[in-house]
């Protein structure tokens, strides 16, 4: 089975690398424009692809990757399925903090309470951050891409005195939410 | 149209020989027992009509007339069902042929199609009645109409449509759960159940699952297709008809069309159910006590009546007016606020946080900067707001609405249980560190709201009871130490995010400013709002902004440090201390005083790296030796400091123009009084309340 490692390439000088993995490729696109387009002190390369493991034949071209975004799309028990089964193909290094859950569009109506907790189990269980976005607008995505190179910058090591995994303690999800199918709660 | 050129004479003969004005004469002269089958003149009549009613409608009086005929049974059944379907208005529907067709119900005598007939007929023409005065008085016959099985449904939907607070009783709401267990989960029963539940909360208490849509089906879809067609073949005289008749009341039958059917973040209109156009008189014989809540205008008004308000039937609608507000803030009521809650929480819930696109953007906007208004009118948070902010926080992602949901978050009210860990600080941490630095700064904006907001509270409610303990509806029951408390796990919990925060962005000014504002508030506490409570800033807060680069950020810590010394020497008087409890342990004394030695020390003395404390920077001599650095006990004086060493520059250039030697190492003696003269004159006023409190002059000849 092909692991897609951490440390097994040298990292580009003032250079990071962002892996975004969404199975639908509904906004990986236009995030990765955002992420572009954001403003930010260093340069930053962003790999799009929809399933791990990555294809082996470009090995030897892709830099080192140090930061991997999921983005689950809750609506379909599918996604999280297959995102569940990518996340053995990764480098046990990744989970210390290099890893980061997306979820979009939660606070929708359509969105079903037992997925969305379903997720965040996921997330809090492999302690990773879990962001939620509004990737349909414009200011939803160049915020996303904002709260991304964040995670970027402390993981490719541009913030001095700052692990990765050291901020990965103070934003993985670690409380799932109580699931909120009754909404209307008894007021006396 | 034509009509309208020709004189007087001829539209009389016109009339005369007009189809419609003899069968409005037939049917108005008939008398019951007409024979149906094989009557030409009936058939006749009966088919000018329908001509009439499916091409341009039919005028309020025919159907008058036409619904006394059909409901009298004066011709047969199958001639009155006839009749029935053809009841299109062409402007409005008369509220008193209404008012006669459930009398004809209530004789007893109708088949039972005929009674569904009328009453499916009634809801579609719900919204073109023409005044609703006293449909109201309605309820209670209609109410009794629930035990018919068959007509159960559609009463229901009536019900659903007249219903207004006072409607409500508790009798009522017993009957319907009866009905509600008796005949089971239909949903006509959950919806008028839910429709009481807005109104009066204090009587349903069993929960409504709140995901149901509403079940019924306002029109039908025969008669509503009918009177479509029939508007929009008239559409311009049907304009100009209802703005002359019905002036006043056409808007405010829209507005009560959209509060049901449409799903949109909006503020209700102030309505009450007195109708606004009633004289005082009248008010007077049928309701003695109450005081309609449209006709108040004015404060003076306000207070006249302030025994005899009847609260709107809406009560979403005192975000709109400011009297209201004064009112709901003075009303001993508990169900006045038990209602606006319920109201709230269910708009925030249904029509925010799961309706996704039905609102614009413009729209919840003025909604949240409404509700933010008020409550920073009442000084107090509503319960379901924050409860909604709580559960909005799991799934924000920071930029939607950012300046509603933060101005919404500083009015969360100091916690009862005061335990905000999970609802409030965990999410937050979490927000807070995956966010960009502009984030973090307006986040600290709001944690100072938030403190001010409690403090201030605190500081209103302390000074009325010693003990605390508040008379009154305001649900914040409890004891000082609770507040204490919770104040304290707040700036406790800022300290933490502060101080990893700094570390994170790399000590950026503008963040740092921010977090020297909360810490202003912090420090006077004791003082300004009178809590007993002093908490110092934690060492990753007070040195980055003691060694800062800008001279903005250090002025601020030395107000910040004066003011503490000021509370903390207050806090000392020993009369104060014998009268209250006061939550300042010593450890803060102790912590205070090094924070002031080391400032002196660096700012002062020149003595920076060398006090052997065990909260200073941590760099001994040894080391800075090794590095090469010289003068390192002096780098941090007011000369020298990288925040004020651009003022050192400029004053040499002021003092020395002439002489031509500029040299920062002669402010020395009587220079360094100069120089701090200097200092003082550019605004640097926390430096000079530091400088005049903590050094005394003895100090200055030595440090010559």
């Amino acid at each position: 089975m092909s692991v897609l490692n951490m440390f097994h390439k040298h990292p580009e000088l003032n250079t990071a690398s962002i892996l975004l993995v969404e199975t639908e490729r509904q906004h990986q696109d236009k995030l990765a424009e955002a992420i572009l387009a954001a403003q930010r002190s260093f340069n930053v390369n962003v790999h799009l692809a929809d399933s791990l493991p990555l294809p082996t034949r470009n090995e030897a071209n892709r830099p080192r990757i140090d930061l991997v975004v999921f983005i689950v799309n809750h609506f379909s028990s599918r996604s999280l399925e297959l995102t569940k089964s990518y996340l053995q193909h990764l480098d046990v290094m990744y989970f210390l903090g290099r890893l980061c859950f997306l979820v979009n569009d939660a606070r929708s109506a359509k969105s079903d309470p037992d997925k969305l907790h379903a997720v965040r189990e996921m997330a809090a269980k492999y302690s990773s951050p879990l962001l939620f976005t509004e990737l349909q607008t414009e200011q939803g995505l160049a915020t996303a891409a904002d709260r991304l190179l964040v995670f970027t910058k402390v993981s490719a090591g541009f913030v001095p005195g700052v692990s990765s995994l050291f901020l990965n303690t103070l934003t993985s999800c670690s409380h799932p939410m109580e699931s909120s199918s009754n909404t209307l709660v008894d007021t006396d | 149209m034509e009509g309208r050129s020709l004189n007087y004479s001829l539209r009389q003969k016109k009339e005369a020989e007009d189809p419609m004005v003899r069968a409005h004469q037939y049917f108005d002269d008939a008398k019951p027992g007409i024979l149906w089958k094989g009557n030409d003149i009936l058939e006749m009549h009966l088919t000018n009509i329908e001509n009439q009613a499916f091409g341009w409608g039919l005028s309020p009086v025919l159907i008058d007339v036409l619904l006394d005929f059909a409901l009298g049974l004066k011709a047969g059944r199958a001639t009155s069902a006839r009749i029935m379907k053809c009841l299109i208005p062409a402007t409005v529907v008369p509220e008193n042929s209404l008012i006669k067709g459930v009398s004809w119900i209530c004789v007893g005598t109708l088949p039972t199609n005929l009674q569904i007939t009328f009453f499916r007929w009634f809801i579609t023409m719900f919204d073109f009645i023409d005044s609703k005065e006293h449909l109201n008085s309605l309820y209670g016959i209609l109410f009794y109409f629930l035990q018919d099985e068959n007509l159960c449904p559609y009463v229901c939907n009536l019900l659903y449509l007249l219903t207004t607070r006072e409607n409500v009783k508790p009798y009522r709401v017993r009957r319907v759960m009866d009905l509600y267990s008796k005949i089971g989960m239909q949903p006509y029963f959950k919806d008028l159940l839910a429709l009481y539940k807005v109104l009066r909360p204090d009587l349903v208490s069993i929960s409504i699952p709140s995901r149901s849509k509403n079940s019924f089906k306002n029109a039908d879809t025969t008669w509503k297709a009918a009177i479509l067609a029939v508007q929009k073949k008239k559409k311009s005289e049907i304009s100009l008809t209802l703005t002359e008749s019905s002036d006043l009341k056409k808007p405010r039958m829209q507005l009560s069309r959209k509060r049901k059917y449409n799903k949109m973040m909006t503020v209700p209109p102030v309505e009450s159910r007195l109708p606004e156009t009633t004289s005082l008189s009248f008010v007077n014989l049928t309701r003695p006590k109450m005081f309609p809540i449209v006709q108040l205008t004015s404060f003076q008004q306000l207070l006249q009546n302030i025994d005899k308000i009847e609260l709107p039937s809406q009560m979403g609608s005192v975000l709109n007016s400011h009297l209201l507000l004064h009112y709901i803030n003075c009303v001993k009521d508990d169900s006045v606020f038990l209602r606006f809650d319920y109201w709230l929480g269910h708009t925030l819930n249904e029509e925010f946080l799961h309706c996704k696109y039905a609102s614009s953007s413009t729209e919840v906007q003025d909604f949240f900067n409404k509700l933010i208004t008020a409550q920073s009118f009442l000084q107090e948070g509503f319960h379901s707001s924050e409860m909604f902010v709580y559960k909005f926080l799991q799934v924000w992602d920071t930029s939607l609405y950012r300046t509603q949901i933060l101005s919404l978050l500083s009015c969360v009210s100091v916690g009862q249980k005061a335990d905000l860990m999970q609802p409030l600080y965990e999410p937050l941490t979490s927000l807070f560190f995956s966010s960009s630095v502009y984030f973090k700064c307006s986040l600290f904006d709001c944690l100072n709201n938030l403190l001010v907001n409690w403090l201030t509270w605190h500081s209103v409610y302390a000074t009325d009871a010693v003990d605390m303990s508040l008379p009154g509806h305001s649900p914040m029951n409890m004891n000082l130490s609770v507040v204490v408390k919770s104040i304290s796990e707040l700036i406790e919990f800022v300290g933490r995010i502060a101080t990893i925060g700094l570390h994170l962005e790399g000590y950026h000014t503008l963040f740092l400013h921010f977090v020297l504002n909360f810490y202003e508030t912090v420090c006077d506490m004791y003082l300004l709002y009178d809590l007993p409570l002093v908490i110092m800033p934690p060492a990753g807060v007070f040195y980055p902004a003691l060694l800062s680069m800008d001279a903005i950020n250090l002025n601020q810590l030395c107000h910040i440090m004066y003011r503490y010394r000021e509370n903390l020497v207050a806090a000392k008087n020993p009369e104060l201390q014998s009268k209250r409890r006061l939550y300042i342990s010593s450890a803060t004394y102790k912590e205070c005083n090094q924070y002031v030695v080391t400032m002196v020390n660096y700012l002062w003395n020149s003595k920076a790296h060398v006090s052997s404390n065990t909260l200073d920077t941590g760099l001994n001599s040894e080391i800075l030796k090794k590095a090469n650095i010289t003068d390192f006990k002096k780098r941090f004086n007011v000369v020298y400091h990288p925040a004020l060493f651009g003022y050192a520059l400029d004053f040499c250039k002021k003092c020395w123009t002439n002489k031509g030697q500029s040299n920062i190492n002669s402010i020395k003696g009587k220079y360094w009084d100069y120089y701090l003269k200097y200092l003082y004159s550019q605004n640097l006023r926390g430096l000079k309340e530091f400088i005049e409190s903590s050094v005394s002059r003895k100090a200055e000849s030595t440090s010559d």
